[in-house]
């Protein structure tokens, strides 16, 4: 370890972005950046080079456009959740978008034909999985690399999605689709899950620091843990109260929470999840302990046609239709990458988490939002996502540890 | 063959491992051709030989990392097969590789138990994979295995690998091999790219192996290292044995030699 004063700005961010905590930073420092300029510092700017206002107009942070805020990024970001696993093994999927929109398509006709709306998700989330793995079967087993496999099945599925809807549209009206996005939990109960949730973290913290203590480990100081205990319960609250002070906390949103608790949960505490860091990190060395990389490969692949069944489940249900460009054509997939690697996934593989893929999808979305309101054209959102994106992937590049891993 | 007497000297101690005819190609290149390599319980047999002769290979073979194409196993009196690292690890068999096989991206203690991570227990309709991982046993069994080997300068368990020293990552590395039970520890170079004071650490610690009854390899270019520690010497040349020494009855001038130019030169020479 170097000396106090000898530590460069670049050395601080890259023992930063080490700790657990502190890989969130840059991406909140993002977040709180563009939600600062849109939300306060454009409303001002307006307010006072306009000398008919009548007064300052929020409308980026009123709850209203932060509830639309939610609902657009849920589908980017339950991708991006997705595209993390592939990214911390070190590989790319760019077919994620081409098989949400093949499973939303495939949707839309089951449902049509009659299939009941719940048995045609699970058979979708099915597809989803085969399309993943198939693709993790060539780039595991064949060795092809993920990045020439899955820009094949970008191409691919996008032209299946054109076979299965020829007319690259279709309604959705099926109850059971159209709840998920619909159904809002009531204001009561979604607090009293915000309190249960901030509890049963509490309770997993303390449990924790005692167990530590009984087994002679070192302790967390209490500041540490009270900070993220703390943290984490301002989020919650902050986002459900906005919620329902709009309308309510939607089902779609606790979905996708759930979901990325689950899939955050496999990746950080179990051996599979593990497997999957030590494969990102140094491929040679997992095999080398008797990690099955190959198994490994394909199950990350098919977790990614798994989670991008579900956004397209997502997106069918909340926009009520399914659309080659809504999906498959169309922005989603640079989109949902973006927020993977905006969310501080290393493209290099082995960093990176599920939840700051979330974050990097509020902060593409909070981006396309805001623009949006403040009337910019599509080639100014291109041109700030781009610029965004390079950032985030500077920031990875720059907090990487010297030198890499010796080979 | 003149080296198969010397390979296996009347005075040598029963073998524990001991491996015959391995040969193994790359492709083209054919890396060995049929060695036979044996260590015993208690002692610390030196592989040496120049860069290219097989000595990693040979070392990956017995580790099961990589697959011989022909050869025999036998640990004790029995014959075995290595066909993975997990048929090693089962037979006791651990390995310190020359490029240590750290996850930089990982803290030290899930190094240690990397593809072994303890599960808690219940869980039992979950499969093992998907089980939670125990990380309070796994940092007790990280310090244990930290507290033998005497690193006294690494701050924690839970730091990153990809911050430590040189000397660190293989006092890891070695602790990984020697943490979990097993009686044959092979190193490759663990001292390369340490100082003195980390190097005379690793040497202390590969006494204790010995002290402890494992059967030890030492892989090493550094032959004052060599002479210090190892109770025999196997020289490898091309691919093939040249020939065994005890350390009592040799001299670095004759290990260079074989290294260098082989058994028949060197009695050409003494002739
Ligand atoms: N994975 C591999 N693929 C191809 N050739 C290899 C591989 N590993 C080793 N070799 C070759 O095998 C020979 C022996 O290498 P190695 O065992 O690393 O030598 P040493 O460790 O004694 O310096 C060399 O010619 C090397 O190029
Ligand atoms: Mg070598």
């Amino acid at each position: 370890m170097l000396p106090e004063t000898n530590r460069t700005i670049v050395d601080r961010l890259r023992e930063l972005r080490q700790t657990r905590f502190g890989a969130f930073v840059p991406v909140l420092l993002a977040l709180a950046a563009i939600w600062f300029y849109f939300g306060v510092a454009v409303p001002l700017w307006d307010f006072w080079s306009d000398p008919d206002a009548t007064g300052i107009r929020f409308i980026f942070l009123s709850p209203r456009n932060i509830y639309n805020l939610f609902m657009q990024s849920a589908v980017i970001a339950t991708l991006a959740v997705g595209i993390t696993i592939v990214l911390l093994l070190g590989d790319i999927d760019l077919s994620a978008a081409a098989t949400a929109g093949v499973c939303a398509a495939l949707l839309g006709v089951l449902v049509l034909a009659g299939v009941p709306g719940w048995l045609a998700c699970l058979i979708v989330m099915g597809v989803g999985i085969v399309m993943g793995a198939a693709q993790g079967l060539l780039v595991a087993y064949v060795g092809i690399p993920s990045f020439v496999v899955t820009l094949a099945g970008l191409l691919g599925y996008q032209g299946l999605m054109q076979k299965i809807l020829p007319t690259g549209n279709l309604n959705i009206g099926d109850p059971f689709v159209r709840s998920i996005a619909r159904v809002l939990i009531p204001d009561f109960w979604g607090l009293v899950l915000a309190t249960a949730l901030v509890a049963f973290v509490t309770a997993l913290a303390l449990r924790r620091q005692a167990r530590r203590k009984a087994r002679g480990l070192e302790l967390d100081s209490g500041l540490a843990i009270w900070g993220q205990v703390a943290f984490f319960a301002v989020l919650v609250y902050a986002a459900v109260i906005t919620m329902n002070s709009y309308r309510s906390l939607p089902l779609m949103i606790l979905l996708l929470v759930a979901l990325t608790a689950l899939v955050g949960w496999v990746t950080t505490s179990t051996p599979f999840g593990r497997s999957i860091f030590a494969v990102g990190g140094n491929a040679e060395s997992a095999r080398r302990v008797g990690m099955n990389v190959k198994r490994i490969r394909v199950a990350a692949f098919g977790i990614v046609g798994l989670m991008a069944a579900i956004g397209g489940i997502f997106g069918a249900s909340r926009f009520g239709s399914v659309s080659y460009t809504a999906f498959a054509g169309g922005s989603l997939l640079l989109e949902s990458i973006g927020a993977a690697v905006i969310g501080g996934t290393s493209l290099f593989g082995g960093r990176g988490s599920v939840w700051n893929a979330i974050l990097g999808a509020l902060v593409i979305g909070s981006l396309g939002n805001g623009l949006d309101l403040s009337g910019a054209s599509a080639a100014d959102k291109l041109m700030f996502s781009g610029a965004i994106l390079i950032l985030a992937v500077a920031i990875d590049s720059i907090s990487r540890p010297a030198g890499g891993s010796p080979r | 063959m003149t080296g198969k007497d010397s390979a296996v000297g009347r005075s040598a101690p029963p073998s524990h491992l001991r491996v015959y005819g391995v040969h193994k190609r790359f492709g083209g290149v054919h890396a060995l051709r049929g060695v036979d390599f044996e260590v015993a319980r208690g002692e610390v047999m030196a592989l040496v030989g120049d860069n290219g002769a097989g000595k990693s290979t040979l070392m990956k073979v017995i580790a099961g990392a990589h697959t011989a194409d022909e050869g025999e196993f036998w640990m004790d009196d029995r014959q075995v097969t290595v066909n993975s690292p997990h048929d090693a690890a089962e037979l006791g068999i651990q390995v310190v590789y020359q490029d240590l096989a750290l996850c930089e991206n990982l803290d030290v203690s899930a190094n240690l138990s990397l593809g072994a991570e303890p599960v808690s227990s219940g869980w039992r309709i979950l499969p093992r994979m998907l089980r939670p991982i125990d990380d309070l046993e796994m940092e007790v069994r990280a310090q244990k295995a930290i507290n033998r080997l005497e690193v006294r300068t690494l701050k924690s368990v839970r730091s990153n690998v990809g911050g430590l020293s040189g000397g660190q990552r293989q006092a890891i590395a070695i602790a990984r091999a020697v943490g979990t039970e097993s009686s044959v520890v092979l190193l490759d170079e663990p001292t390369a790219a340490l100082g003195v004071a980390q190097t005379r650490q690793v040497l202390d610690v590969v006494k204790r192996l010995r002290d402890t009854n494992h059967a030890v390899v030492y892989i090493s270019h550094n032959l004052r290292d060599v002479f210090e520690i190892a109770d025999r010497i196997c020289v490898l040349r091309h691919g093939g044995n040249v020939a065994t020494w005890s350390v009592k009855d040799t001299a670095p001038d004759e290990i260079v030699g074989a290294m260098t130019r082989g058994l028949d030169v060197r009695d050409g020479n003494a002739a």
